[in-house]
């Protein structure tokens, strides 16, 4: 029998509804994305995040459904985000998914955001270097957001092993922090990667926290190595130089991101890695890894990299054929990790 | 010459492991209702500080970097209170940081809050908190600067110093 699940995502700024069809088949994938509401912030802003998210919300889910010419009847469940992500925003995905759910006497299935993040390997993209679903474990994924940056080792479904993350700032994070310094805008990623490539990544030293031993990171340092170096330039900066700076961060995030993740594929012997997060849509950090092993790594769309509600029905198809199942008493939980 | 009163003290750290670890001493002894302002430029040893501060106090889980959520909740097994680890750097106006909810945060009897880039918003505080400055003096050191103002942070303040110098 076909199983058709809505996936909701709303766990942070975009509010995101998709209709998936066995877990790989994406019919209909919408989101409203909060970006120029929170660009002038330079990064999220909370309260207007929940507050676009009840705006959003129904819309979006209409348009989900019609964009699958399927109504609710036609669904299997309903999969929604409960954690981790900002409290606001995930309240009020968990609270239309419940109503939607009970009115539609559908089962609801909850989905951790990051587990999400690794099921939208399973969907069929039919992008090149794109998985579609042809994974063996184990498997090594790499999360890297503005939110959070994790190595998880996958031994098959719904086992995962947390490695080690950042212990400070998130990737994501540190490219939105020098973007602003270099005034190039938000969100930091891409304004980063596209002022890159006119600079010279070699151009400034800055150092790599490598944390050896451990599947640790931090970017912390990094960041105020480039706040001091421009500190020390004298008179106004150059584009040129602006392009160097961002091409020398870009390459210190991207090289120690691929080498521990490469190192943590190796050590695990895992059948391949998974990029997966808005930062894995940097080319640089593709090519870093794939330039540094003969294991497949296999990144997405960018659609597919930031929330999307594709991810969550994809997990939720999973959890929905395990036997998972919410109750009405299920609850947000922000700062959830992996269990 | 280094500050020293009743309500002002300051203190060199060496190190980021220092300065880690001065945090993880003020951590021992915070307690719910306690506000605790950081204020310093990138790179000051703001976040270090306050992941001291919560390994000190025994939180469950890391303090990581806050600018993207801008609030982080974290608990601790032994009890119901809660340290809210809380960055203003990226708001601008004063209205942004009062919808953040602070206010009530700042409150509440159960939460410490620690409050990075509280300069953006000097005013919001109550006047009975703890304002912690980090000043860049070269590549490893930082000068702390700690004021208490009101009488249960200087309470603190003071137990604080003691802990720290033995005096």
């Amino acid at each position: 029998m076909t199983i058709r699940i809505l996936g909701i995502e709303t766990s942070c700024d975009e509010t995101a509804i998709s209709v998936v069809e066995d877990g790989v088949h994406i019919l209909s994938n919408v989101i409203a994305s909060q970006f120029e509401i929170h660009a002038q912030y330079g990064g999220i802003y909370p309260e207007m995040a929940s507050r676009a998210h009840i705006k959003a919300i129904v819309p979006v889910a209409k348009q989900a459904l019609c964009q699958a010419h399927l109504g609710w009847q036609d669904l299997t469940a309903i999969a929604v985000t409960y954690g981790p992500g900002l409290p606001g925003s995930l309240l009020t995905g968990l609270n239309f998914a419940k109503g939607a759910a009970l009115s539609c006497d559908l089962p609801l299935i909850p989905v951790n955001h990051l587990e999400g993040h690794l099921y939208a390997h399973w969907l069929q993209t039919g992008v090149a270097g794109a998985a579609d679903g042809r994974l063996e474990f184990p498997l090594l994924a790499l999360i890297v957001s503005g939110g959070h940056t994790e190595l998880i080792l996958m031994r098959e479904h719904g086992n995962y092993e947390y490695l080690g993350g950042t212990l400070d700032d998130a990737a994501g994070e540190a490219f939105d922090k020098v973007a602003r310094m270099l005034e190039l805008g938000y969100p930091g990623g891409p304004a980063i990667e596209e002022s890159a490539q006119q600079g010279n990544p070699r151009a400034f030293n800055l150092p790599r926290a490598w944390l050896p031993g451990t599947y640790d990171f931090s970017f912390s340092g990094l960041k105020t190595a480039v706040l001091r170096t421009l500190k020390r330039q004298l008179g106004p900066r150059s584009p040129r130089q602006t392009a160097d700076m961002a091409a020398s961060f870009q390459a210190s995030v991207v090289e120690v991101l691929a080498e521990k993740t490469i190192q943590a594929a190796q050590e695990y012997e895992t059948s391949a890695i998974l990029l997966s997060g808005g930062v894995s849509a940097n080319m640089a950090l593709r090519r870093a890894a794939r330039a540094r092993t003969s294991v497949p790594v296999y990144a997405l769309p960018p659609v597919l990299c930031t929330d999307n509600g594709a991810m969550i029905a994809a997990a939720g198809t999973w959890r929905y054929q395990a036997g998972v199942r919410a109750d009405w008493e299920l609850d947000i939980e922000p700062g959830l990790s992996w269990a | 010459m280094l500050i020293s009163d009743a309500q002002t003290f300051e203190f060199i750290s060496r190190s980021p492991k220092q300065t880690r670890r001065l945090g993880a001493r003020l951590g021992a002894l915070v307690q719910g209702g306690d506000v605790i302002a950081l204020e310093g430029e990138l790179g000051a040893g703001k976040t270090l500080f306050a992941q001291g501060l919560g390994r000190g106090w025994g939180a469950s889980t890391r303090l990581i970097s806050p600018s993207y959520v801008l609030v982080r909740r974290h608990e601790r097994p032994q009890d119901a209170q809660k340290i809210y680890h809380i960055d203003l750097y990226r708001l601008n106006t004063l209205g942004e940081i009062i919808d953040l909810g602070l206010e009530e945060l700042f409150e509440a009897v159960q939460s410490i809050c620690v409050v990075e880039w509280a300069n953006r918003a000097p005013d919001i505080f109550p006047t009975d908190h703890l304002w912690v400055e980090f000043h860049w003096l070269d590549e490893y050191r930082r000068s702390l600067i700690f004021r208490a103002t009101g009488e249960r942070h200087t309470v603190l303040l003071r137990k604080y110093h003691k802990d720290l110098i033995g005096k």
